[in-house]
């Protein structure tokens, strides 16, 4: 149709949308959800970014939800869980890590007080069966998860009380009615809990095999890694495990004046500040270093590096890159052990072997020995599947191999750290494993995402700010079981979710709304693609990917058109 | 109301009857006692208007376009120079088609550098797009400057009122000033229908491809055609209204058997008209007064032409290298009549030279030659050209 | 985190663009080049002064991408004449407005080029009357529209085709004209720079001046991709480089004293701003010594600039030139 001009010239307004200046475009831009690499670090798979996200808006409720959809016991990993999400944060890159453990341990702690109820519905009465053993992180996450899945769950455990390794964490630590409140919570959500049945006595395998549609295995690793010196040991020979245990059931040790703990995982960092502050003269004697970022990572002690800190800062005195050479007994009992200095080092194969050094000796003089150099399964009932090794073999869903409908998870597996959060995250995946092969429904490989890097974020928009520390007890305050570490207030946990750089996600801060030369950016929330507030006008956008650049999230990715 | 009154003031005082709301002032010699008066006027509050001293001519036709655009009834004055410097403006007023009226007090061009007049300042932007009317009298520039508003805001399009710098403008003479209740009822408040409104935004001032730029021109160059009956219709109502005509489009004087005409423009038609009741001697002749230029009334001239043997152009412009600017249109006009006239073609009184009656005299004589003069600058005196100009000879030279 | 998603339609875009929750005073569609710094400008300017306006438009890039006829990207009443009399277009709206006794306030933009050079006059005869007028002057450095050619405006040593750089001669001569000051001389209200780097900041600066009665100047730094030489995408990048090597000064006047300006709270080189800009490659000839002393002398006006303005920031501050426009992530929210 042809254009009659009008008088003057003159033109009307908003018509040049008309005009679709799209066709100019040789690329796009298009919003590209990214793992944040706190995501892929969580060795129980949970978002944080996604639930402090929740949290900044106001919702700590629904960020709690968020949360417990993926890790039902939040007040304990927020406790004593190694936080490699904080050590892959991005913000790290800038200036200091979000306070991530601290925030999920706020969080775990406002859901007991305030009894928010897991996001949880009861399965219908003909869902199949599933059987659990033992009532430790894995088995009980399984179990939740289970639940949430749409099947019926019955977990057992020997003892007369759900937590498994739970207990054997010192209450200044994890205080133990924490640790009650959040398994009677998690246990109020459906799951029949059976204690005192133990499995080659009350139960046995292959009945439960035949009588539930799948067994998830979760035993733990409650047996001490034995312990000798050129096989002599004192006859009053305590191991750490036990010594946790008895700590936490009766509140007593045997009498010593002194002693040296063996090994440098937690057990040995826990068992070793309860002698301290019971008033023994307490050392650590370890072949690995104590943690330097200077030495190779595989040769820093297994522990905590914040747990070997406060054993340090309360006085226990770590004899690191030591072994034990000889054991000075008078009579049958121990006066003393010799240790010299002693590393591990790869042989011309490869194979790392423990090196002595001639000539390094000392004494120390010490009444008891205590090993905690490892621990493994107590194979009782299940001695079938664990010829030949000391963990469960399982696949990459938690499955053992050619054992049909048999799972496994937590410290009994092989390849796991012994973190509670690792077992959480074992849980998870074995349940959905789980309800998926009951379905007849084959899940697709695990891939992991690549966490979106910081590059790919655009500081320019950040200001530094100040991370949230939980307070500590001085040391000379550390006395008794009280918990040596206070949480967050809403403030602060509020305020650290601000700092999130919420990478890899839309963060609504209207860069590229505000930005876009051509308004081909608009404001939406109806119509956003997932996770996103804006939508581009593709018949406008001119693919000049300054939105791409401004974005501090790296939320947007320019692809070719 | 008559009274004796400069030109400037008389214009002065009309614009204020026209109840403009802007007015932009800068001043150049002759106009100055135009804005003068009108700051006057403002400032004893006889004038409401906002009166805005700008910093040069170009700025005074933009100020008035910019408060046009918005909405307002505007008038500005300039001359000379200034009108050149604004020249880029006016094409840029009469392309947008809008509404506005302006004085130019004709005053001649540097260089030389003058002050005094001739028609070589609105000659030049003839081809701006404007209606130009040219007024023989104070009284006539009173009138059509009243017109002259009702004309742009029927038609859409600016007029450029000129009047002859010092002759006009500085001369003293009783003037009829109407009554504001007439001007009231002549003129219609300001109502232009593509005023800048937030509440209606629309862009003036686009980029037009060459799609329609050719369209542009055709509308614009009827839109001048069509003028005509509106300069005509304004007159006529105000002749009504006051008893006064200003000239139409042209007003012819003498005996209507007279077989020569003398076609002018401006104030020198009085100077003729004065020496053809003088020379009585002399043949009978017609004095053909073009009021307006722009649209330019070709039917109207034949019609006056019809019956002429001879047709002088008396022309206050020139056009260097080429010849007489209105003689060649007028050529160009009466081009294909039955009976074209010779048309005799002289420029008079540039720089502001005064102009005897005895010019009169003069005229008559010239024209009685075998071919019809080619032009030329008929009062130059030889004897005061440069060296370089003496011994080309050079017709129509009065001695 | 998922949201409800109904499909997205034509019909259910051109709901959305309606209701965008700003006021859009440039629509989409225009024929700007990708990644236009004085589009964005231009937008956010016509954003934070709403619809009670009336626009005088300087021939330039602006004009000529938003008005190709029949179509215009304007959705207020706007004119364009000429590229040298657009402070005395905008005059004459204001002097007629206010004759009608309408509120509505008056603005006036123009390029560098219609506002430092050809149109200098007209806006110092504006400013000098005290019209109340907004005039925003979109300072990207050149010519552009007719093909980047070098006004006044450009700085020194950058190159153009007017001012090219080779063996007689190292990019443009001459300094960058130092607007602001001219301008603040004519004694007005309120004058001040800004970049579209900045946004919040440069919005409160147009709600500010357009709250205060009388002549008003706001100079926006607005890079020209093609004409500086960078890609589109780094348009913002360029801009804020410009501010925090101290290039570009954010102050404000009033009456010739500075009452405000953003410190710069990290001084970058200005090789960092430079280096971006294919305009100013001459000057990375290590083997030239025109080109080092060149970048000496760019870094000494910027070294001037920031002792001159006093903009040396003193620690962390909200509107310095890293805290203003942060993202609410432990800064400052968004003006």
């Amino acid at each position: 149709m042809t254009i009659k001009l009008t008088r003057g010239s003159y033109a009307l307004p908003g018509t040049t949308l008309g005009y679709k200046t799209g066709t100019w475009r040789t690329q796009r831009p298009e919003h590209r959800h990214s793992s944040a690499p706190c995501h892929t670090a969580c060795p129980a798979g949970e978002d944080p970014q996604a639930w402090l996200a929740l949290l900044d808006e106001g919702k700590p409720r629904e960020a709690w939800e968020l949360l417990v959809s993926v890790n039902p016991m939040p007040a304990i990993t927020g406790r004593v869980c190694p936080h490699p999400c904080e050590s892959g944060c991005n913000r790290g890159q800038y200036d200091e890590p979000l306070a991530i453990h601290s925030v999920e341990r706020f969080l775990g702690d406002e859901a007991i007080a305030k009894d928010w109820t897991y996001p949880v519905t009861a399965p219908p009465v003909q869902a199949p069966h599933v059987a659990v053993i033992g009532a430790g992180p894995a088995g009980l996450t399984a179990a939740y998860h289970l639940l949430r899945q749409g099947l019926q769950v019955t977990v057992f455990d020997k003892l007369a009380e759900a937590g498994g390794t739970l207990f054997t964490i010192p209450d200044y630590r994890m205080p133990r009615e924490i640790v009650r409140a959040e398994i009677g919570r998690l246990l109020a959500t459906g799951i029949v809990f059976k204690p005192n049945h133990e499995l080659g006595r009350d139960l046995h395998l292959r009945e439960l095999q035949q009588d539930y549609a799948a067994v998830f295995l979760a035993p733990g690793a409650m047996k001490s890694t034995e312990w000798n010196v050129d096989g002599v040991t004192p006859n009053d020979l305590h191991d750490g495990l036990h010594l946790l245990k008895r700590w936490s059931d009766v509140a007593s040790l045997p009498e010593m004046k002194s002693a040296a703990v063996i090994g440098g995982g937690n057990t040995a960092i826990d068992i070793a500040r309860i002698l301290k502050r019971n008033g023994v003269d307490t050392h650590i004697v370890i072949h690995s270093s104590l943690p330097d970022p200077d030495n190779p990572a595989a040769d820093d002690m297994r522990a905590i590096p914040r747990e070997i800190q406060q054993a340090l800062e309360e006085g226990v005195r770590i004899h690191d890159h030591h072994g034990v050479k000889r054991l000075i007994l008078r009579g049958e009992k121990l006066s003393g052990i010799e240790i010299v200095r002693m590393r591990k080092l790869p042989d011309n194969k490869g194979r790392l072997h423990r090196v002595a050094f001639e000539g390094t000796e000392s004494i120390l003089h010490v009444d008891q020995v205590i090993p905690a150099i490892g621990q493994k399964i107590d194979p009782t009932g299940m001695e079938r599947l664990l010829t030949g090794s000391s963990h469960f073999k399982v696949s990459e869903r938690g499955q053992l191999a050619g054992n049909g409908n048999l799972y496994a998870g937590g410290d009994a597996i092989e390849g796991n750290g012994g973190t509670v959060t690792e077992a959480v995250g074992n849980g998870r995946v074995a349940a959905e494993a789980i309800a998926a092969a009951l379905r007849q429904e084959k899940l697709p490989a695990i891939t992991a995402p690549e966490p979106i890097s910081f590059e790919s974020l655009n500081m320019e928009y950040f200001e530094p700010a100040r991370r949230e520390e939980q307070d500590i007890l001085p040391v000379q305050e550390r006395v008794g079981e009280a918990e040596i570490e206070h949480g967050l207030s809403p403030l602060q946990a509020a305020h650290e979710a601000n700092r999130c750089f919420a990478c890899g996600n839309c963060l609504r801060c209207d860069n590229c709304w505000t930005l876009c030369p051509d308004s081909a950016v608009l404001k939406t929330q109806e119509l956003a693609s997932d996770g996103s507030f804006y939508v581009f006008d593709y018949d406008y956008c001119k693919g000049c990917g300054l939105c791409a650049i401004e974005c501090p999230t790296g939320y947007i990715a320019i692809a070719s058109e | 109301m008559r009274k004796a009154l400069e030109g400037s003031q008389a214009i002065a005082q009309t614009v204020a009857l026209c109840r403009p709301q802007v007015v932009a002032a800068y001043p150049i010699t002759p106009q100055t006692h135009i804005v003068e008066n009108i700051a006057k006027l403002v400032a004893d509050g006889n004038m409401d208007c906002e009166l805005v001293s700008v910093e040069s001519e170009f700025s005074a036709a933009s100020l008035v376009l910019g408060a046009a655009c918005a909405g307002s009834r505007t008038y500005t004055a300039s001359a000379s120079q200034g009108i050149l410097l604004m020249s880029e403006v006016l094409y840029n007023i009469a392309g947008l088609r809008i509404p506005m009226v302006m004085t130019c007090a004709n005053r001649a061009i540097s260089a030389p550098l003058s002050i005094w007049n001739d028609q070589q300042d609105s000659m030049a932007v003839r081809d701006a797009g404007w209606i130009q009317l040219y007024c023989a009298s104070n009284q006539e520039a009173v009138d059509t400057t009243i017109q002259a508003y009702r004309i742009a805001e029927a038609t859409e399009l600016p007029v450029m009122v000129c009047m002859d710098g010092f002759t006009l403008t500085h001369t003293l003479e009783p003037i009829d000033i109407p009554a504001q209740a007439m001007v009231d009822e002549y003129l219609p408040p300001f109502n232009f229908s593509r005023a800048l409104d937030p509440a209606n935004p629309i862009s003036i001032g686009t980029l037009v491809s060459p799609d329609h730029y050719s369209e542009a021109r055709h509308s614009h160059h009827h839109a001048l055609l069509a003028a005509a009956d509106e300069i005509i219709a304004a007159d006529a109502d105000w002749q009504q209204l006051s008893g006064r005509a200003a000239g139409g489009l042209l007003s012819v004087s003498g005996p209507d058997d007279a077989q020569i005409g003398i076609l002018t423009l401006g104030s020198i038609v009085g100077t003729l008209s004065a020496a053809s009741d003088t020379y009585t001697d002399l043949p009978a002749t017609q004095l053909i007064n073009l009021r307006a230029y722009r649209p330019f009334p070709v039917d109207a001239l034949r019609l006056a032409c019809s019956g002429l043997t001879d047709l002088i152009v008396l022309e206050r412009a020139l056009s260097p290298g080429f010849g007489g600017i209105v003689s060649a249109e007028v050529h160009a006009a009466l081009a294909g009549m039955p009976a074209v006239p010779r048309i005799h073609s002289f420029a008079v009184g540039l720089g502001g030279r005064d102009i005897p009656l005895e010019i009169y005299r003069t005229l008559h004589e010239r024209i009685n030659v075998a071919e019809p003069q080619p032009f030329s600058i008929i009062d130059v005196e030889r004897e005061k050209l440069p060296v370089e100009d003496h011994g080309i000879e050079v017709t129509g030279i009065m001695t | 985190m998922s949201t409800d998603k109904q499909t997205i339609t034509t019909d259910s875009l051109v709901k959305l663009r309606k209701n965008q929750p700003r006021f859009e005073g440039i629509e989409s569609g225009h024929r700007a080049c990708l990644g236009c710094g004085e589009a964005l400008a231009a937008r956010l300017v016509t954003e934070a002064a709403g619809p009670d306006v009336m626009i005088a438009n300087a021939t330039g890039c602006l004009e000529i991408f938003t008005t190709p006829w029949p179509e215009s990207a304007w959705r207020l009443p706007w004119m364009h004449s000429l590229f040298e009399n657009t402070g005395a277009i905008a005059a004459g709206m204001e002097a007629a407005l206010k004759a009608q006794g309408k509120p509505t306030k008056v603005l006036a933009f123009g390029g560098d080029g219609g506002t430092f050079d050809i149109g200098f006059q007209a806006l110092s005869g504006m400013l000098e009357r005290g019209h109340n007028v907004l005039y925003v002057c979109f300072d990207n450095e050149a010519y552009m529209n007719t093909g980047i050619q070098r006004s006044s405006s450009t700085p020194h040593a950058a190159m153009t085709t007017t001012s090219p750089p080779g063996s007689d001669r190292m990019g443009k001569r001459h300094l960058k004209k130092d607007i602001l000051s001219i301008v603040a001389a004519h004694h007005i209200p309120y004058a001040a720079t800004t970049s579209v780097a900045y946004p919040s900041d440069l919005r409160k600066k147009i709600r500010r001046a357009m709250e205060i009665e009388g002549p008003t100047f706001i100079q926006i730094h607005s890079p020209c991709p093609l004409g500086w030489g960078h890609d589109g995408e780094y348009s913002i990048k360029v801009a804020r480089l410009a501010v925090q090597t101290g290039l570009f000064p954010i102050i404000e006047l009033e009456r010739q004293e500075m009452i405000g300006s953003m410190p710069i709270r990290h001084p970058r080189p200005v090789t960092d701003y430079l280096g971006l800009q294919q305009r100013f490659r001459h000057l990375f000839n290590k083997d030239d010594a025109r080109a080092v002393e060149e970048l000496a002398h760019i870094q000494a006006l910027a070294d001037h600039n920031i002792k001159h303005y006093d903009l040396r920031g003193d620690g962390m501050d909200r509107l310095d030139s890293d805290g203003a426009d942060t993202v609410r992530r432990g800064g400052m929210r968004w003006a």
